[in-house]
């Protein structure tokens, strides 16, 4: 770890932007062992060992693939060679073929019940039309209308998977992507997926490489290989050999990693899939996706009440069968048993619930592509994020100064609404001076209209971040460079650690040269002899040292990227007007310059994340950093944006303040860790794992991508719910492997987001925040909407029973219940989902996978054993006295059965002895279906509102305030109203018109369910832990 | 009941014996004996309860009725019609005396109320007149329809009821409805389906059901009462022999409705009758 520390405090060379060196060197070979012990797809692996084209020499490349790099091929032999080796781009990963997927949406969930269901209404059809072929078709229409469920909840489900697979589509439908290639001698612009093996091509910065290049020329040329290591350290690129890996090699650029400046002209020497990134991409998606909680959850209930449904079905079957019903009626009953014990219309609230949320969820920059997804991030007990670009803005900005003595903070928010500094110094006028002067970086045209902050440069990330600096500070850098013009130029090399320039002054009395340097501090330290305090220069004494030693330390520490500044006006008398500087000679002084000042670089955090950072611990969530940046660094922003709180220390620090060696530390003091990618290397997975558990806070940096996998692991098998962000294609089966990957939308790559479940649009962690937020919230109105559309398989399904049991008229027809099902309470069940959180449930851990169940005892037994028994209750009271009303007293219903499905009965009694034809029973009949309907729904209206909290009381809710759920309220009257009073509707789906008065009988019930949830609520928030709570609090 | 979630995971191939009986926590499926009272007695009380209000707010409802008469008759506003022998089928040979004697024997228990005996204590009604008593003290008193009044098919002079001859008697019924007054005399009229001639005697010989046999007043008002009736003789040849006949009888000449779409019992009633010598 000491090692560490002093690296940061090295020479870093400058021209090379972030923290570099060694780091991942391992990284894309590592995850290619890794995916070969997976996949052992040893056919790809053995071509991506062969790539030696970096070791050969320009010659015998053009022979090798039959090119000229001055020619290019010729366009024949281009169109020849696309033929045979296909368009260069990805492959998509091959889906689900759609049919299979269809198939699977007609085969889960409840769908088979339907299937076995309408597979019986067929039999029991035929059996009755072979027995009599006047028997009334009901059972072949009930057939018809299962299989009609069955087929529309699939397509439904299949037309919203559909919409967010066409969200992806937009994604990959970029603008095409463009190469410059030179063919028989002249330069084209082609689409790049028509370039081919052989072709020469030229890349400039900006561009993406089109496919992976052997480059023979090279100037200034580098390149972000962030899509494929996921580090956004830019790299050199040029026509040399440098490393025997090909990887490794400065000669090689890569498919997909863009160009960020200089140019290169390289022969194309792999396309498509055979690219490295394409193997990439290939191979990990061999990484099995993990189910998502919610389809746990709902697999769950939907075996649950599947089993139920079964057992209550062949328990009256056989019971039927005892009664001495013969099996053709038993059949029937057992199919209207399924039938009103499964919820028809649940999957179909659900997903419509999901996608309701996940549209919320888009509009707040998170973009879900998998509908399940919605509400893991809810769910979700760690988030390892990504350091660069989700918790930092992604781009290098001037942090701090030090000169006259002191340190000087300078305004870092991405909106630039911090505090400025004290700018009267005259120093400061010298640095800002130096840094504007002694700066290659140049803004791109015509963006003038832009903020700043906002605008385009040409240049490293270093030299941006003091551009837009003094841009921002002194204004127009392009005048004050314009009025000291440049008359020579050192640029950074890595044996000088230093940028060296020299100009006129703006004063045109003023004759001299001013040379102006900026470099490694305490290189350009070494080569001061004075140093500036307010404008004057003082000689440089041991005591300014120590200052200054004082101050890089202290800026190091906090992980930021430290630049020395110095300048010396040459006498003109040694130097004229007009003397010739040569740079390769160096005939000017390079020593005994005057020391102005340090500037410190860091990549800032975002503003919005440390708030985002303290919900999510607030929420129970562990934030794990993992970065592959530099230790330092790591921990400074994961101090800045509380991921590590202040007060917290690592092994290390407690080391160091009690002075003790780290092994006699006891680790349980110690809440933050920072683990290095090296040590990581060694452990085993169970230190890990009891890393994981010991630490509260944990910063892994130095990582590699394979790593990132392992973490993730570890982090599963101690039972978390994993979330894992990334951007770069390495990143990719970690995405996958967590429960849920996000995707940086901006930053990340195409294999990212393939690979993620869910991408952030602004790569803002506080997004996460809000998916954590509408996740819970999801979960818990799940849970209303679950509840309230269970409630009603009670009162359908008791009725059944009775008709078996004492043989009375049915007193609720299957399509009936059809019509409860998917007519009258869809619309409300969904509204549910539109409720507010009841309480803070950001303050709230995030719920135990195996005991938070979505639905849990708890919640059956309320719903099917309260709140179902009341309504079943509520329903019966309809149905007799509407049979009362209209001459058949309860007495006279039981045991009338039989005549009364008998057609051949013309003249049944009933009790005042009125005579009824067959017809004019069945109306009786289909009434009291209806009427037994209406006491049901009279129910689920007040069932829909006491469902809107679990907890609180419906009297301090403003019940008026969801205004979808008015709606739904209102259209279950509606729907209901039209069942009854649409003429016509008695034949085909058995509802009949009811005297108005008999949509109030089940008014005692209504009250009865609101108050006594409310006392159930009551008791639960006042005895929090009593038997109420435990046993009715769901 | 939570607890048993966090066992180790090495537990859990004995846990679903565990949760029949759990002998370390004394749960048996998944609860304590204390545990299981407690939720039986809470149960006991909520469905107790709950029963109680069910058995309350039926007594309420059935307080409101009537015990004469039903509160609506609107799903019954107009009467079906019955035959006896009450099959959709009369299928026999006339020579074998088996195979009509369900038949007879069923239309001999049907007419056994229109005895004498049965009738003693109801009154000779004034014909074409609605025997209105509604002011009348209970119970309310019946008119006779003597068995007699259906002449052949009153099974008094042949106790076949025409059957052994070939020539059955077919009883038309009209179903009871509490004060349905049918206006004028409504009569019944029977006729073969298609084209075959079919020739009937009425009895009574004008086919109706005399006014003064309504209104009905319900089962407990009108002990006693007995619905008029038409029986019908049809009248077969021998070409109508060995083949089935299509009879429909239907309620003609008054406001009740005879042709429902639907109902095809309403106002009328269809039958087949098949003679084989």
């Amino acid at each position: 770890m000491t090692t560490e520390k002093s690296e940061v405090f090295m020479v870093e060379p400058l021209n090379r932007g972030n923290v570099s060196k060694k780091k991942n060197r391992f990284s894309l070979s590592s995850i290619m062992t890794r995916v070969r012990r997976r996949g052992g797809k040893m056919e790809n692996m053995k071509r991506e060992v062969e790539i030696n084209d970096h070791r050969l020499s320009i010659e015998e490349l053009e022979k090798k693939y039959a090119t000229d790099i001055k020619v290019g091929l010729s366009p024949a032999d281009a169109a020849e060679r696309l033929d045979r080796y296909g368009l260069n781009k990805l492959t998509p990963p091959k889906g689900t073929p759609e049919i299979v997927k269809f198939t699977k949406l007609l085969l889960g969930g409840f769908q088979i019940l339907f299937w076995i269901g309408s597979i019986l209404c067929f039999i029991a059809y035929g059996l009755q039309v072979s027995s009599d072929p006047t028997s009334p078709r009901d059972n072949l229409y009930l057939g018809i209308v299962l299989v009609g469920v069955v087929v529309m909840t699939a397509l439904f489900a299949y037309y919203q998977e559909a919409k967010s697979t066409n969200i992806m589509a937009g994604f990959k439908n970029m603008v095409p992507q463009q190469a410059c290639v030179i063919r028989g001698g002249s330069k084209l612009q082609i689409n790049a997926t028509e370039l081919v093996i052989g072709d020469i091509v030229d890349i400039k910065g900006g561009d993406r490489v089109p496919a992976d290049l052997r480059l023979f020329a090279g100037r200034g040329c580098k390149v972000d290989n962030s899509s494929l290591t996921g580090e956004s350290e830019p790299q050199a690129r040029s026509s040399e050999l440098t490393h025997e890996n090909p990887l490794e090699t400065k000669n090689i650029a890569f498919y997909s990693t863009t160009c960020l400046e200089g140019t290169a002209s390289g022969i194309v020497i792999n396309t498509g899939d055979n690219t490295v990134i394409g193997r990439i991409a290939f191979l990990a998606s061999g990484v099995e996706n993990e189910k998502t909680p919610i389809a746990i959850e709902i697999e769950h209930f939907v075996h649950m009440i599947s089993a139920l449904a079964l057992f209550v079905g062949f328990l009256f079957l056989f019971i039927s069968l005892g009664m001495g019903y013969n099996i053709l009626n038993a059949i029937i009953f057992f199919i209207g048993i399924v039938v009103a014990y499964v919820p028809e219309g649940l999957l179909a609230t659900v997903t419509v619930c999901l996608s309701l949320t996940a549209k919320t969820m888009a509009k707040k920059n998170c973009l879900v592509k998998n509908l399940e997804a919605v509400e893991t991030l809810g769910s979700t007990s760690v988030i390892c994020s990504d350091k660069t670009g989700t918790l930092t803005q992604n781009r290098m900005t001037v942090a701090h100064m030090w000169f006259d003595k002191y340190v000087h903070t300078a305004d870092t928010s991405e909106e630039m609404t911090g505090e400025q500094f004290d700018m009267s110094s005259k120093t400061w006028t010298a640095l800002g001076q130096v840094a504007s002067l002694c700066n290659r970086a140049v803004f791109r045209g015509g963006q003038e209209d832009k903020p700043i902050s906002r605008r385009e440069v040409e240049g490293d990330a270093s030299e941006t971040a003091l551009l837009k600096f003094t841009e921002m500070v002194l204004g127009n850098v392009a005048g004050i460079r314009d009025q000291n013009p440049k008359v020579a130029e050192i640029p950074f090399n890595s044996t000088n650690k230093f940028q060296l320039s020299i100009h006129e002054t703006d004063d045109p009395a003023d004759k001299r040269y001013l040379l102006v340097m900026k470099g490694a501090p305490e290189r350009i330290l070494d080569r001061c002899s004075s140093i500036m305090i307010t404008g004057q220069e003082w000689p440089l004494d041991e005591e300014m040292k120590e200052d200054f030693q004082r101050a890089y330390m202290e800026l190091g520490s906090m992980g930021e990227r430290v630049l020395g500044f110095c300048h010396c006006y040459l006498p003109e008398d040694k130097f004229p007007v007009g003397f010739q500087f040569d740079t390769e000679e160096m005939n000017f002084p390079t020593t005994n310059l005057c020391f102005v000042g340090l500037i410190s670089l860091i990549d800032p955090p975002r503003s919005s994340v440390p708030e985002a950072i303290s919900k999510c611990h607030s929420a129970g969530i562990k934030v794990i950093m993992v970065t592959g940046d530099h230790p330092i660094t790591a921990k400074a922003i994961a101090i800045a944006v509380g991921i590590i709180s202040p007060e917290s220390e690592t092994v290390e620090d407690i080391a160091q303040r009690l002075n003790i060696p780290i092994e006699k530390v006891d680790k349980a003091d110690a809440k933050a860790a920072v683990i290095n990618g090296g040590d990581l290397k060694d452990m085993t997975t169970e230190q890990l794992m009891e890393i994981l558990r010991n630490h509260p806070e944990i910063v892994f940096a130095r990582t590699s991508p394979q790593q990132k996998l392992i973490i993730v692991e570890a982090c599963q098998n101690l039972g978390n719910f994993v979330a894992v962000t990334g951007d770069g294609v390495n990143d990719s089966p970690a995405l996958k492997k967590a429960n849920i990957g996000i995707a940086m939308g901006i930053a990340g790559s195409d294999a990212a987001k393939g690979a993620a479940d869910m991408i952030l649009l602004d790569d803002n962690f506080a997004s996460i925040v809000t998916g954590v937020e509408e996740g819970r919230l999801i979960f818990d109105n799940l849970k209303k909407s679950i509840s309230y559309t269970l409630t009603k398989n009670i009162p359908e399904m008791v009725p059944f029973m009775v008709y078996i049991i004492i043989s009375c008229p049915l007193p609720l027809g299957t399509i009936t219940i059809l019509f409860i099902e998917l007519g009258t309470d869809i619309i409300p069940s969904i509204s549910l989902a539109y409720e507010k959180a009841e309480s803070d449930i950001m303050n709230q851990k995030p719920r135990h996978p195996k005991r938070d169940r979505l639905v849990n005892i708890q919640l059956a037994a309320y719903t099917y054993f309260h709140i179902g028994i009341i309504e079943t209750f509520s329903g019966f009271l309809c149905y007799f006295t509407v049979m009362a009303e209209q001459g058949y007293l309860p007495g006279t219903l039981i045991n009338i059965r039989v005549p009364w499905e008998s057609r051949t009965v013309g003249d049944l009694q009933d009790t005042f002895g009125q005579e009824w034809t067959y017809y004019q029973r069945a109306q009786m009949e289909w009434t009291g279906y209806t009427s037994f309907f209406v006491g049901i729904v009279g129910c689920q209206i007040i069932n829909s509102i006491i469902r809107k909290t679990r907890r609180f009381s419906l009297f301090r809710q403003n019940v008026l305030k969801n205004r979808v759920f008015l709606m739904g309220i209102a259209s279950q009257i509606i729907v209901a109203a039209f069942l009854s009073y649409c003429p016509g509707m008695g034949d085909g789906l058995h509802f009949m018109p009811l005297r108005v008065q008999y949509w109030f009988v089940s008014a005692p019930y209504v009250i009865l369910i609101f108050a006594y949830d409310e006392l159930r609520k009551l008791i639960i928030r006042n005895f929090p832990g009593c038997w109420v709570d435990r046993e009715l609090f769901y | 009941m939570s607890s048993k979630e966090d066992k180790p995971v090495e537990q859990s191939q004995s846990s679903w014996k565990d949760f029949i009986y759990n002998p370390r926590s004394g749960e048996f499926i998944g609860r304590t004996a204390r545990s299981w009272a407690l939720i039986l007695l809470f149960y006991l009380i909520f469905y107790g309860f709950l029963a109680g209000l069910f058995s309350l707010t039926m007594w309420v409802m059935l307080q409101t009725l009537d015990d004469y008469t039903p509160k609506y008759r609107d799903r019954i506003s107009n009467p079906g019609l019955v035959i006896r022998p009450k099959a959709p089928e009369i299928i026999f040979n006339r020579s074998a005396p088996s195979e009509y004697k369900e038949y007879t024997d069923h239309l001999e228990a049907f007419l056994s109320k229109y005895n004498g005996e049965h009738q003693q204590n109801n009154i000779d009604c004034t014909p074409g007149a609605y025997f209105i008593q509604d002011n009348q003290p209970l119970p309310k008193q019946v008119c006779k329809f003597e068995r007699s009044l259906l002449g052949q098919c009153s099974g008094i002079t042949d106790q076949t009821f025409g059957y052994s001859e070939g020539r059955p008697c077919i009883i038309v019924k009209m179903n009871r409805i509490i004060g349905l007054k049918p206006k004028p005399t409504p009569f019944i009229n029977c006729t073969a389906k298609k084209d075959d001639k079919l020739s009937v005697n009425y009895f009574p010989e004008n086919a109706t059901f005399d006014s003064m046999y309504f209104p009905y007043y319900g089962k407990l008002a009108h002990e006693g009462y007995v619905q008029p009736l038409v029986a019908v003789k049809l009248l077969l040849n021998s070409s109508d022999f060995n083949k089935k006949l299509s009879v429909e009888c239907k309620i003609e000449g008054s406001n009740l409705l005879n042709n429902d779409d639907r109902d095809k019992f309403l106002g009328r009633v269809a039958f087949q009758v098949k003679v084989t010598e």
